[in-house]
């Protein structure tokens, strides 16, 4: 008697798991739109490269050259030397003259972008690095020798 | 007995006899058109499966699946058939060189064949034998020969033991949709696939399916069983991506491999368009196939490829959902479930006629 019941308890549950089942994929057939992002030509209407990658992802980094104070933290936090920043005493005091930043070697770590006290380096979405040459990687952010920036109390540059 | 192949032969010969032409040309032509004809549309469709195939399996894991070449990416399968065209045709130094090339040839033939005795609606059909359903049910069983064949030839142990699968497998599995064709075998008292279709009408209730409680039953069985004949996900054993590679077909390369997928992809048409004609009414609209005019009997066939396609991307829905059952459990689910299950379908099937005078539920014995 035992092995009876099991006989049509088997096939019982065989034939509700595989509906269970189909019904799922067939929710998932009609109702649920693909979530595929078509790069590069297909990004939707209106959308550009920065909409699809998320708000905090690490890209390229960006130097503002208005509010960096060349302290050098960043030079000095970066395990990887890819870093590379000349501060000149000139006449007008201080003045950037290289920041370079290798993004061939960077590993997008971000700790130079958190050890910066002015924020003035900050990460972009920018992800496209592909290049025919690997030096061209080698950014230079500094075009002309610039004053460094005071540290300001209000916020901006106030590392927390 | 009255098929395309008759019908052409009577048209050819009324308009070229005068010419001269002798008679065995017009045979010969009568028969090898249709079978052209067929075979076209057979690979065309097996094409169009596989672009099927991907895109419904895109849509179930949220994906959006071949979208480029053409709209829609509809001309992705002549494409991905060009592509095969071209490749190189490897054959292994090791392997048996006869027997490797002969076997895409018996594999994809053996598929092929069974279309010959479809009736894809109104008198579309290349001949209807008076055996129709056991010639299918031989044909497709020709495909074993085929599969091991290629896995042995292939000197291969993933092939091999693909080959061996696939053989346990269909044989296994070819009795239990034997068992349930032969339901309504009992029903009709005709192997003749047209008769079949003829015996059946235009609305569901009259479908060999709904004759009795039993048939639906055997319907269900004939469904599962000719998903593990032709191959397909949760039985793929020959293939297991994951176990064996690619199983019989692993060394095989260019339109060798083409032909292949195209045989698996064409018997999934061929196994629904059966399971169309012998259950589900076919392409029968309640008119004579024969006498009704030309334009009843493309609605006839219209009816039939809306039966048909339905069931094939059911098996493909079903590819999609179930993973592979475990070789034991295969082998039990046939020998212990389905062979059981379906014979005593025909057993109650004809203790239901001996009750019943030969009338279903809805479904009524014509009178002779």
């Amino acid at each position: 008697m035992n092995a009876i019941t099991e006989y049509f308890k088997n096939i019982k549950d065989a034939v509700t798991t595989t509906f269970t089942g189909m019904r799922i994929t067939l929710r998932y057939w009609v109702r649920e739109p693909a979530i595929t992002v078509e790069y590069p030509d297909r990004l939707g209407k209106g959308k550009t490269k920065d909409d699809i990658v998320a708000d905090r992802f690490r890209g390229f980094l960006k130097l503002d050259s208005s509010t960096c104070i060349g302290c050098m933290q960043c030079l000095r936090i970066c395990p990887l030397n890819c870093i590379r920043i000349n501060v000149d005493k000139g006449p007008e005091g201080r003045m950037l003259t290289r920041f370079d930043i290798n993004q061939a070697k960077c590993m997008y770590c971000g700790l130079c972008v958190e050890e910066c006290p002015s924020q003035a380096l900050v990460f972009t979405k920018r992800f496209e690095g592909a290049c025919f040459d690997v030096r061209e990687l080698r950014i230079a952010h500094i075009l002309a020798p610039t004053p460094v920036a005071k540290l300001r109390r209000d916020g901006k540059g106030e590392s927390s | 007995m009255y098929s395309s192949a008759n019908k052409l032969y009577e048209l050819l010969n009324q308009h070229l006899a005068a010419y001269g032409v002798p008679d065995t040309v017009i045979t010969i032509a009568a028969y090898v058109v249709p079978c052209v004809v067929v075979l076209g549309l057979i690979s065309t469709i097996a094409g169009m499966l596989t672009y099927a195939e991907r895109k419904i399996s895109a849509d179930i894991q949220n994906r959006v699946g071949p979208n480029r070449v053409g709209p829609f990416g509809l001309l992705q399968f002549p494409v991905d058939g060009i592509k095969l065209l071209l490749k190189e045709d490897i054959i292994p130094d090791a392997a048996d060189k006869k027997l490797f090339k002969f076997a895409p040839y018996l594999v994809f033939t053996a598929t092929v064949l069974a279309s010959l005795v479809i009736p894809f609606g109104g008198s579309f059909i290349v001949a209807d034998l008076n055996i129709g359903l056991i010639f299918i049910i031989v044909v497709s069983s020709l495909l074993v020969v085929g599969f091991l064949m290629s896995g042995w030839a292939s000197n291969n142990k993933w092939a091999l033991l693909g080959g061996i699968r696939s053989a346990a497998q269909i044989i296994s599995y070819e009795i239990p949709t034997a068992l349930t064709l032969l339901c309504v075998v009992l029903i009709t008292g005709t192997f003749s696939l047209q008769e079949i279709v003829k015996a059946q009408g235009a609305y569901p209730w009259q479908w060999f399916v709904f004759y009795n409680p039993f048939t639906l039953v055997a319907f269900i069985i004939f469904f599962i069983s000719s998903l593990a004949e032709m191959n397909r996900t949760p039985f793929d054993f020959p293939e297991a991506e994951s176990e064996l590679v690619s199983g019989y077909n692993v060394e095989y390369s260019g339109m060798r491999f083409a032909l292949f997928f195209a045989a698996e992809f064409s018997s999934i048409f061929i196994t629904a368009s059966l399971a169309t004609a012998v259950f589900l009414g076919g392409g029968n609209i309640g008119m004579d196939p024969y006498s009704s005019g030309l334009g009843y009997q493309l609605l006839m066939v219209a009816v039939f490829f809306a039966k048909a396609i339905p069931l094939c991307f059911v098996t493909i829905w079903v590819r999609w959902t179930l993973p592979r059952l475990r070789i034991d459990q295969m082998m039990s689910m046939c020998w212990k479930y389905f062979i059981p299950i379906s014979f005593a379908c025909l057993v109650m099937t004809a203790v239901w006629m001996l009750a019943f005078d030969g009338n279903g539920i809805f479904w009524r014995m014509p009178k002779v």
